[in-house]
This record gives C-alpha cells, sequence and structure tokens, in this order.
C-alpha cells in the first residue's frame, strides 16, 4: 500500500502547478502561439507558460467537461461567441487587464470577464486556375455567388459544427436582415457543392482545386497564398463577418497573480507588434498588418472591411439560428 | 513451477487462485475504466438543461429530424460496408492462410496499412486520387465525385477491413486436414468443402468480424469529416452537438443510442453461435495448402487487387510529403520534415511508449480475460462478454469526454491518473478493447480442448497449462493482438485528443493541428513519420520474438 501511495503522491506533486506556472488553453493558430509564447516567455521570464491549443469547438468541449475542476488558469484567444455562454461565464473571473481601458467598447465585457486583442474574419479562397478553366467570374461578393455558372463550385463550412460557419451566416443575416438574409441562403445552397465541418478546410478544398470558392477565413487564405498555392483572397465586399478572440481569468485559476501578469501582457504594445505578423483584426493600437497578408490582399485598414456585428445577439440567437438552418437548408 | 510437485489439494486452490487473478484484474479494469466512465455518459445523457433529471433531452433528439436522416444513413452506410467487407476480408485472409499466395507476409501488410496510417492519411490519399482534382480524376477524365456515400465508404472500408481480416484469420489459422482429406477422399468439390467444412467452421470468427466492421464504422467520425461531404451520420450529429454547440448532454444521448445496434447484434450473434460447428480436435493435423491453380491464381489477383488501394492510398500520401507543392509543383522536397509547430517531433515519441504500454496491457489483460471466460459457467460469462463487446460502440470523441468527467475528480484515486501519458494509453486499450477481445476469443477456441484436459489429467496446474499449452498455440492471435493495440495507439486521435495535456501530447495531435494550420505537407510528413516508426518498432519487436523463440 505504501508504495502506492507514494506513486499516487509523486504523480500528483508532477501534475499540480508549480508556484511561477500558468497553463493556458488556447484556440489562437499553431505558428502565431509559438511566436508569443516565446515572447512572453522572454519578457516574464519568472513565468512558466504551459499552452494546450485546440480547435475552438474541441477546445469547449473540454473547458466544459473540465468545469467541475478546471485546469488551466487563463483562457486565451478563443471566440467570443463561445466565450459568451453562460456555462463559460461563470467559469471567468472579472479582472480588469493593464490596457483594457484603451479597447473600445466591443473588445472587452462590460463586467471585465473577457477583453479580446484579436480577431479573424470570414474571406473567400478562390482557386485561380479553377476559376480560369470553368470560365467562372472573380466573384467580389456573397451575392456574386449566386450566379447559376458556381453551381456545386462553392464550399461553405458548415455552422453547425463550425464557429467560422456560424460567423458566416450571422454576418449575412445581420448585414441583409432576417428575411433577405434567410432568403439568400437559401438561394446560395443551391449552388453549395457541400457544407464541410471546419473553417479552414473549405479553403482547403480551394486551393487544393477541388472547388473553385471555398468560403472560409482570412487567415487561411494569407496562408494558402504564402505557401504558394494559385489562391486568390476574396473579402466581401460590403463588408465580412468576423469574430473576436477573447481572453479571460479562470476563477479558479492557482496561480491569479501570474495569469494576471500574462493576461496583462497579451495587451502590451509589445505583443501588439506582434499581432501584425499574423492578425487581420488587432483590437490594440500599434499595430502594423504583415507584408504577406499585405501582399495577399488585405485591406491596410481592416476594420472598414468589418461589419458591425452584434456578438451579443449572436450568442443569444445562436440555437435559434442553427435550428432553423438544419430545418431549412441542412443536408 | 514447483506448485506441480505440490498435493492435490493445494494444486486446487493454485489453479483457482490463479482463475481468479485472471478474471479479477482485467474485470476490475474494464469496470473503472470504461464502464464507469460510460455510466457518467449516461447520467450527462439523462442531466437537462436546467440541471434536472430526465427523458428531455432524448424527447429532443428523437424529435429531431436530423436525427432520424443520420440514423437511416449511418444504418445503410454501416451495413453496406459490412457485407463489402466481409467479402473482402475472406478473399484476402482465406488467400493468406489457406492458399498457397506468393508474398503473404506483403500482403498482410499491405491490407493492414490503414491501421497504422494516421486518419488523415486516408482522407488526405483518396482525394489526391479520387478527388474532384484527384490523379485518377484528371488522367481518366471521369467525372467522380467521391464527396459523400461512396468515398465514405471506401474509406470506411479501408478502415475497417484489416480488423476484419485479423479475426477472420484467426478463425482460419487452425484447420483440421483430415477432414479435408477425408472430403477429397469422397470426391468434394473445391466449392463444397468451403461451403460445407470451411464457413461452419469459421462462422464465429465472421460473425465477431461483422460485428466490428459495423461498430467501428457507425461510430467513426474522422472520415465522414474528411471526404463524407453532406451525407450526415451519427457520428457526425454527436460532433456537431459536442463540438459544434458544446452540448454534451445532448451529444450523450447520440452516444447511448448507438449503443442499441450493438446490444442487437450482440443477441443475434449469441443466437447464431448456438449453433456453432464443433471445434478443432487435440489430433488435429495442420492444413498445409498445397499450390492449386484453379484456385490460387485467381485467389492471388483478388486479394492483391484488395490490397492495391490502402497501398495506393497510403503511397501517394508519402509522395505528396516529398512534394513542393501539391498539386501544383511536383519537385521533390525535403522542406516538409522541418516540423517546427505542434511541438516538433517531441510527441511522436511519448507516442511510442504509450503505444508499447498499451500494447502490452491490452494483450496480457485480453488474454486473462479470455483464458478465465473459458473456464467459467455460460451464465456468469454472458454478461462479462456482453460488456467486453460495448467498448468499439462507443465512439472516440465520447469516451475521451467521458474519462474527463470520469477522472478529473480531486479525490478519487484515479484521479492521480488524470493528465499523465498513463491514462492515454489505458483509454487506448479501452477504446480497441473489443477488437482484441474479440481476435482472442476466436483464437482461444481454436486451441484444442482436449488438449488441455490430457494436460490436465497429468496433473499440469493452471499456471503451468498456460504456459505449456495454451500460449504456444495462441501465440500468433498473442502477437497479433499485441500490434493492433500498438499500431491503433500510434495514431488514434478521436478520443486522445481531449486527455492530452500542456505538457503530454501525441503524434495524432501534432498531425491534426499542422493539418488544422494549414500546413497540410508537414501533416503528411509527420503521418510519414509516424507510419514508418510504427513499421521499424513492428519489425524490431517481430524481430525480437523470432529470436526469442529461437532460444527456446
Amino acid at each position: 500500500m505504501k508504495v502506492w501511495n507514494a506513486l499516487a503522491l509523486s504523480l500528483l506533486l508532477s501534475g499540480a502547478a508549480h508556484a511561477g506556472t500558468v497553463t493556458a488553453y488556447t484556440a489562437l493558430e499553431e505558428d502565431e502561439i509559438a511566436d508569443y509564447t516565446a515572447a512572453a516567455k522572454k519578457a516574464l521570464p519568472d513565468i512558466d507558460l504551459k499552452v494546450l491549443r485546440l480547435s475552438t469547438g474541441e477546445l469547449g468541449a473540454r473547458i466544459l467537461a473540465e468545469a467541475s475542476n478546471p485546469q488551466h488558469d487563463v483562457i486565451w484567444g478563443w471566440a467570443v461567441t463561445n466565450t459568451m455562454d453562460p456555462r463559460i461565464l461563470s467559469l471567468l473571473e472579472p479582472y480588469k487587464a493593464k490596457g483594457a481601458e484603451k479597447l473600445a467598447a466591443p473588445y472587452h465585457a462590460a463586467d471585465d470577464k473577457w477583453f479580446a486583442a484579436t480577431g479573424y474574419m470570414a474571406a473567400f479562397c478562390v482557386n485561380n486556375e479553377r476559376v480560369k478553366a470553368k470560365g467562372l467570374p472573380v466573384p467580389k461578393d456573397w451575392e456574386d455567388l449566386l450566379d447559376p455558372k458556381f453551381k456545386g463550385e462553392v464550399v461553405m463550412p458548415n455552422p453547425v459544427s463550425s464557429g467560422t460557419g456560424y460567423l458566416q451566416i450571422v454576418g449575412i443575416l445581420q448585414q441583409m436582415g432576417e428575411e433577405k438574409g434567410w432568403k439568400f441562403l437559401k438561394d446560395l445552397d443551391a449552388n453549395v457543392a457541400q457544407y464541410i465541418k471546419s473553417g479552414s478546410r473549405p479553403c482547403k478544398a480551394a486551393r487544393a482545386g477541388e472547388f473553385a470558392v471555398g468560403t472560409s477565413l482570412a487567415f487561411a487564405a494569407v496562408q494558402s497564398v504564402t505557401e504558394g498555392f494559385p489562391v486568390t483572397m476574396v473579402i466581401p465586399a460590403k463588408g465580412a463577418g468576423y469574430e473576436l478572440e477573447a481572453s479571460a481569468l479562470m476563477k479558479s485559476a492557482k496561480n491569479k497573480a501570474d495569469a494576471q501578469r500574462f493576461l496583462d501582457w497579451t495587451l502590451s504594445p509589445e505583443a501588439a507588434s506582434i499581432y501584425g505578423k499574423y492578425k487581420e483584426i488587432v483590437t490594440t493600437a500599434g499595430y502594423k498588418p504583415s507584408a504577406d497578408s499585405i501582399k495577399a490582399g488585405l485591406p491596410a485598414d481592416v476594420t472598414k472591411a468589418l461589419l458591425p456585428i452584434d456578438f451579443a445577439k449572436s450568442a443569444k440567437e445562436r440555437d435559434a439560428i442553427l435550428e432553423r438552418w438544419q430545418k431549412e437548408i441542412g443536408r | 513451477m514447483s506448485a506441480t510437485a505440490a498435493p492435490a489439494w493445494r494444486e486446487l486452490d493454485i489453479d483457482k487462485l490463479f482463475l481468479g487473478f485472471c478474471l479479477f484484474v482485467p474485470l476490475t479494469a474494464l469496470t473503472i475504466f470504461f464502464a464507469y466512465p460510460l455510466l457518467t455518459v449516461v447520467t450527462r445523457s439523462l442531466t437537462e438543461a436546467d440541471g434536472g433529471i430526465g427523458i428531455g433531452n432524448y424527447i429532443r433528439i428523437l424529435n429531431a429530424p436530423s436525427f432520424w436522416r443520420a440514423t437511416v444513413n449511418s444504418l445503410v452506410m454501416s451495413l453496406s460496408t459490412t457485407a463489402a467487407v466481409l467479402m473482402c476480408g475472406l478473399v484476402v485472409a482465406y488467400a493468406v492462410h489457406r492458399c498457397k499466395v506468393p508474398g503473404r507476409a506483403l500482403l498482410l501488410g499491405a491490407v493492414s496499412l490503414p491501421l497504422l496510417a494516421p486518419s488523415l492519411v486516408q482522407g488526405l490519399g483518396l482525394i489526391f486520387l479520387l478527388g474532384r482534382n484527384g490523379i485518377v480524376t484528371k488522367t481518366t477524365g471521369l467525372d467522380i465525385n467521391i464527396y459523400g456515400f461512396w468515398g465514405l465508404l471506401i474509406a470506411n472500408g479501408l478502415y475497417a477491413l484489416p480488423q476484419a481480416v485479423l479475426i477472420i484469420g484467426a478463425a482460419l489459422r487452425a484447420a483440421d486436414a483430415r477432414i479435408y482429406e477425408a472430403a477429397e477422399i469422397l470426391g468434394t468439390s473445391g466449392f463444397r468443402k468451403f461451403v460445407d467444412i470451411t464457413l461452419p467452421n469459421i462462422k464465429f470468427g465472421l460473425l465477431s468480424a461483422g460485428f466490428i466492421v459495423f461498430t467501428v464504422t457507425i461510430t467513426d467520425f474522422g472520415n465522414a469529416a474528411t471526404i463524407g461531404g453532406d451525407y450526415a451520420i451519427l457520428a457526425t450529429e454527436i460532433y456537431n452537438q459536442v463540438v459544434g454547440q458544446m452540448n454534451f448532454n445532448l451529444g450523450a444521448v447520440v452516444g447511448i443510442l448507438l449503443l442499441l445496434p450493438t446490444i442487437l447484434s450482440f443477441y443475434l450473434e449469441r443466437v447464431a453461435s448456438q449453433r456453432q460447428f464443433g471445434s478443432v480436435s487435440d489430433s488435429a493435423v495442420p492444413l498445409v495448402p498445397t499450390f492449386t491453380p484453379k484456385r490460387d491464381v485467381p485467389m492471388t489477383l483478388a486479394a492483391w487487387l484488395v490490397a492495391l488501394l490502402p497501398v495506393v492510398t497510403v503511397a501517394i500520401v508519402i509522395y505528396g510529403s516529398f512534394v513542393w507543392l501539391w498539386p501544383y509543383r511536383f519537385d521533390l522536397t525535403l522542406k516538409h520534415y522541418a516540423v517546427k509547430v505542434a511541438g516538433g517531433y517531441d510527441p511522436l515519441w511519448t507516442t511510442v511508449q504509450i503505444s508499447i504500454v498499451a500494447g502490452v496491457i491490452g494483450s496480457l489483460m485480453l488474454f486473462a480475460l479470455g483464458f478465465s471466460l473459458q473456464r467459467l459457467p455460460r451464465h456468469i460469462v454472458k454478461p462479462i462478454y456482453f460488456l467486453c463487446l460495448l467498448p468499439a460502440a462507443v465512439p472516440g470523441l465520447v469516451l475521451g469526454l467521458a474519462y474527463i468527467f470520469a477522472f478529473n475528480v480531486p479525490g478519487l484515486p484515479v484521479y492521480a491518473l488524470y493528465g499523465t501519458a498513463t491514462l492515454l494509453a489505458i483509454c487506448n486499450v479501452t477504446h480497441y478493447w473489443t477488437q482484441g477481445f474479440l481476435t482472442t476469443m476466436t483464437g482461444l477456441r481454436q486451441v484444442p480442448p482436449t488438449l488441455e484436459e490430457s494436460a490436465a489429467c497429468l496433473g499440469a496446474s493452471l499456471p503451468r497449462l498456460v504456459r505449456d499449452v495454451i500460449v504456444p498455440s495462441m501465440a500468433p492471435t498473442l502477437v497479433s493482438v499485441f500490434f493492433f493495440m500498438f499500431m491503433r495507439s500510434m495514431v488514434t486521435l478521436s478520443a486522445v485528443i481531449f486527455l492530452i495535456t500542456a505538457s503530454v501530447s501525441v503524434a495524432s495531435v501534432s498531425i491534426m493541428r499542422l493539418d488544422e494550420a494549414g500546413f497540410t505537407s508537414q501533416a503528411a510528413a509527420y503521418a510519414t513519420c509516424t507510419m514508418g516508426i510504427v513499421v521499424v518498432a513492428s519489425v524490431l519487436m517481430r524481430a525480437c520474438l523470432w529470436a526469442l523463440k529461437r532460444k527456446q
């Protein structure tokens, strides 16, 4: 018995947080995490920053499943629509991070439970070769995709399984209004070849030449262009739907002081200077978009390309919208 | 073993003790690491939005039209896959075990490829080949639409085929040449021999294989996500609820309902196997197939035809990992192998350790359990048998989250395992328990019972019987169970993705993360390294086994 106790104890110890350890759960993208973590470790050398990266949906399932005994101290860069779920909010502790006061109103919670330093936006990935081969025009906006020539050539993320899919249809519904929006989605459905499970996959399908247009994320489009795929990024002309990446302090954080210092860092000018390398949307002042994204066709002032999205509304109506989508459009 | 010299009453005690131990350890493990987590899923499925207990979630799911559409699709898909895979699986297993075909090991290796291929490989390979911009599509000019039913059928079939071959092979491995000789003398045709002798003999194996194919197909999500297009199935319904909408309780309902077909097929299988043909006798003469051109030439062709698709699918992804930019620039390069993000190659080594542990624990536990079940009365065996069939019916996604609910509870002794690599290994053993169990049981059925009886008459204790009689005749099956667990642990993703931590991660997660980040070629490179390691490790371990056998 003694041996087992000792073994269990040692395992417990190795699993427990050391002083100075901050565990962050994030849905940020792979290469940016590597860059930010390196910089954060330099700025906060006494903090042992541990990061678990999962996709938005999987992270949500994980956080909720662990809710009775959370294993992380902070949420770092996770879709704000998911963060605003009441079950998630109840796990968060209000914290006014240094620099949060400078953020514009839509970018932090009124009760300080979350703030968003960055975000991502919808964009089309258009395959130049396929468009040329099929004699298709390059679409400029959502309406252009209604052209019957695009029949079977458009792939969208499924809003039921993908946050990106949801932000795209919310963008359309909030921009066009309920009635016109739903009619548009139904008309568009005639041209959609398939609704794919994740948000970046439509871009991958388009860049591989499987389909002409994948409605996806600007991040995926820029990445594909940089990798050398024959892809053109198109940001819907009348404005793109977008999502904010929220950060928050967990009530259960074992090491609150250090967790707060890390959250402060994510709003620091130093962090902001790196965000520009990867992000289309940076809410803090003092960043420049990367050369890659400008080359890929991102406007210098992205805020003008964004639709005025009401996130509280989109979070609240989520169930109803998805139910209607499944009933009227879902396959 | 000095026990053999002890008086008879002590012998009995040792036998009982040994049997009890063989039953107790795996059963306890199965209770803690499967039944208990499954119970948390049941509880969740009954927990309503307001926190109360009730069947509201079930009513909500059963009233959703999307659920019924997915159910019909799932059943159609699983039944078609089962039919196709049983046919192909029988062809391959029969060719390997009962015919004289060239390159048997190679053939088995070829169909086993999907077992050691990360799920990305299968989806990517099929799209590279048969996608709208795929090689076959472009060169033939055919208008193939792989996304949907057909693509999913092929992908599921590829994945299920080696599992079917494993079980059918265990059934075909043993045969009594004398029966076939007698039939020969009576002038029985080859076809009649197959229908009247072979088929009845392997009925249990065929049923078990059919059960496994059906179940793994109905629970698989990975293929549906990459190649299933809009073909909605139950596993995607679970994903939509749990991952898409953070609604585990509703997903749990679908997870529980997925157990129903398993319960049904368990019942059907029991009914069918009650009329089991007599098993192999102790005086059996091993069947050594002689070259029969009329049978062996077509069988060789048919088996290799079946094996061609997995080989090409995997090969094209490996090739793709060396290509500059698929499908636009085909210059060769090694640049995709310089993986810097997603934890680099470190998780790969963790995965090798986890997989070896899973293989050892899994094969030993299953052997012990199978051995003790054979010596217990039917009414005790039945419920245990049933419990052992359930793990295959639980989708990985549900199992992984169930592990969080069950073990992320401070105060429980098992909490010590939460967040460790050990729990990942245990989770893998549980996830693939059923396949290992059915293979073990099929193999054990082929150990001649009279051989055991005569050993017992000569005063051999049970431990000694295991060492001298059962293990030698079971060795090939034990080894294949070990390798099955090892290979699957190397590449499985759906359950472990919820159990990795900031410090403990595995190769399959790195592959998925690379793919999600858009580095498809790097993901393919990482997958190629993983497959390479599986192959090298398998060859090394087989060499060790071979050396051990020679030393004896």
